[in-house]
């Protein structure tokens, strides 16, 4: 669950020089990027370099122990499969909504929805939906077109006008790149590509196009990825720029830290967390700059049935949420 | 000169306690101040002469350089301590919270998991099974 992608096999053992001359052949691959590829060869293999992470997913592991899914209330979650593939999953959440406001102090709205779910799970076709009673709706495709191409559609249907959104994603994988194409409405286009330089190292790069805003955007992004640490950096053009490192201390605990700057409105946030995966538990905890305090706790009961106790505080807006919940079923 | 000036930035602070404060004047700033002089002394006056022994002593104490410097820093330390206990206090209480939701959650599961770790090595062994380290029996 910590989800740290590990390479199966080592750096394989240094190439003779011999070849250095079969470089330009995967050359042909890293059409944008060859440049980077150009170091001293002889000490890696780099013919077989990993397959990187895709763009998308670069800071998945810090994301995964920095920002889990808190929440204010109670919510209970039921998973029950029909057959192999097929499973339903109803839902209820008790809580408090924060409502937007200019003012410092935070307004709730008590609220309350169940949640209908069908999943239909193959190793090629992944189709998730979801209704709320409030009327939002949101699907999620996922279909391997061959074996390198897949296809990801995210689709959510409100009843509130133009807060409906379509998106499609094009993935390709190769070899030791992955590049994506994406579009949604609003006449967003978008790409990314990133390419592993080195068997730690990858370097990626992404443009958009906001049609409707008449924006564009260009992102760089770098990933050092070893067994024990993850680090990632990322830089684009409106801005923003991310860094985060990950290190994995022993099979059950992991701590991870993260740095945000935005140079719009020069506000730097920074976060230090750690994940704890042990037997019975998964336990995550964070310290905000912004004076937050959160922790995460998924204590399982019994074989399917977790309890779930999620904890924010809020120093500085004295603002505190607490919640608990089950969830029965597994996926 | 400037001492004058300061007996004067602190006169508003201490006139209703000092009833005397001309003589005090005299004592320290002879003919400087003497404009203002006869105004202090008419309201000095009453009580100043009638007094006994102790309460002479207790003027000259309550008039006296010292005294007031006391006052002063007795009243800071008190103002500034009550400061730092109110900010020690809150940041003892953020620190309080902080633990609470996130390092005793994480002392209790980690205790719980060496307990659990090691109440599998124990039927391990009872049941006759190739004595492994819990650890290992926990990875799979």
């Amino acid at each position: 669950m910590g989800g740290v992608l590990s390479f199966a096999a080592a750096p394989p053992p240094p190439l003779p020089p011999s070849a250095a001359d079969r470089l330009p052949v995967e050359d042909t691959h890293k059409d944008d990027q060859s440049e980077k590829v150009e170091k001293p060869a002889g000490e890696v293999d780099w013919l077989n370099l990993p397959c990187p992470t895709s763009y998308d997913e670069l800071q998945r592991e810090a994301m995964m122990s920095l920002k889990p899914e808190l929440f204010e209330g109670f919510r209970f979650d039921f998973t029950k499969p029909l057959n192999t593939k097929f499973s339903l999953s109803h839902s209820v959440y008790m809580g408090a909504l924060e409502m937007p406001s200019q003012s410092p102090e935070t307004f709730k709205v008590p609220t309350a929805h169940y949640e209908f779910g069908a999943n239909f799970l193959d190793p090629k076709c992944m189709l998730i939906g979801r209704i709320l009673t409030d009327g939002r709706m949101s699907a999620r495709v996922k279909y391997d077109i061959s074996e390198n191409l897949t296809m990801k559609i995210n689709a959510q249907l409100t009843n509130e006008a133009h807060f409906s959104q379509g998106m499609f994603n094009f993935d390709y994988k190769g070899r030791d790149f992955r590049a994506q194409f994406q579009f949604a409405n609003n006449a967003f286009y978008g790409g990314n590509y990133i390419q592993s330089v080195s068997p730690h190292l990858a370097l990626g790069g992404e443009v958009f196009w906001l049609g409707h805003q008449r924006k564009s955007g260009l992102g760089l992004a770098a990933r050092y990825n070893t067994d024990k640490i993850i680090m990632t950096g990322q830089l684009a053009s409106t801005g923003l720029l991310a860094l985060s490192y990950v290190h994995r201390a022993s099979e059950k605990a992991t701590f991870a830290t993260d740095f945000m700057y935005n140079l719009a409105n020069r506000e730097a946030t920074s976060s230090i967390g750690y994940d704890y995966l042990l037997r019975q538990c998964r336990l995550r905890g964070k310290i905000d700059s912004n004076g937050t305090v959160a922790a995460y706790l998924e204590e399982r009961i019994n074989l399917g049935v977790n309890f779930l106790l999620s904890a924010e505080l809020d120093h500085w807006k004295k603002d505190y949420k607490f919640g608990f919940g089950l969830s029965v079923g597994e996926f | 000169m400037k001492r004058v000036l300061q007996l004067e930035t602190r006169l508003p602070l201490t006139l209703g306690k000092n009833r005397s404060f001309s003589k005090f004047d005299r004592v320290m700033a002879p003919g400087n101040s003497s404009g203002s002089e006869s105004k202090r002394k008419a309201m000095a006056l009453p009580g100043a002469g009638s007094d006994g022994v102790l309460a002479r002593l207790g003027n000259t104490v309550r008039q006296s350089e010292v005294f007031h410097k006391g006052k002063r820093a007795i009243s800071n330390t008190a103002r500034f301590s009550k400061k730092i206990i109110w900010s020690t206090g809150k940041a003892a209480w953020i620190a309080g919270t902080t633990f609470l939701v996130v390092g005793l959650p994480l002392l209790i599961e980690i205790d719980r998991d060496a307990q659990l770790a090691e109440l599998e090595g124990h039927q391990a062994s009872l049941l006759g099974a190739p004595s492994q380290p819990p650890g290992l029996a926990a990875m799979k």
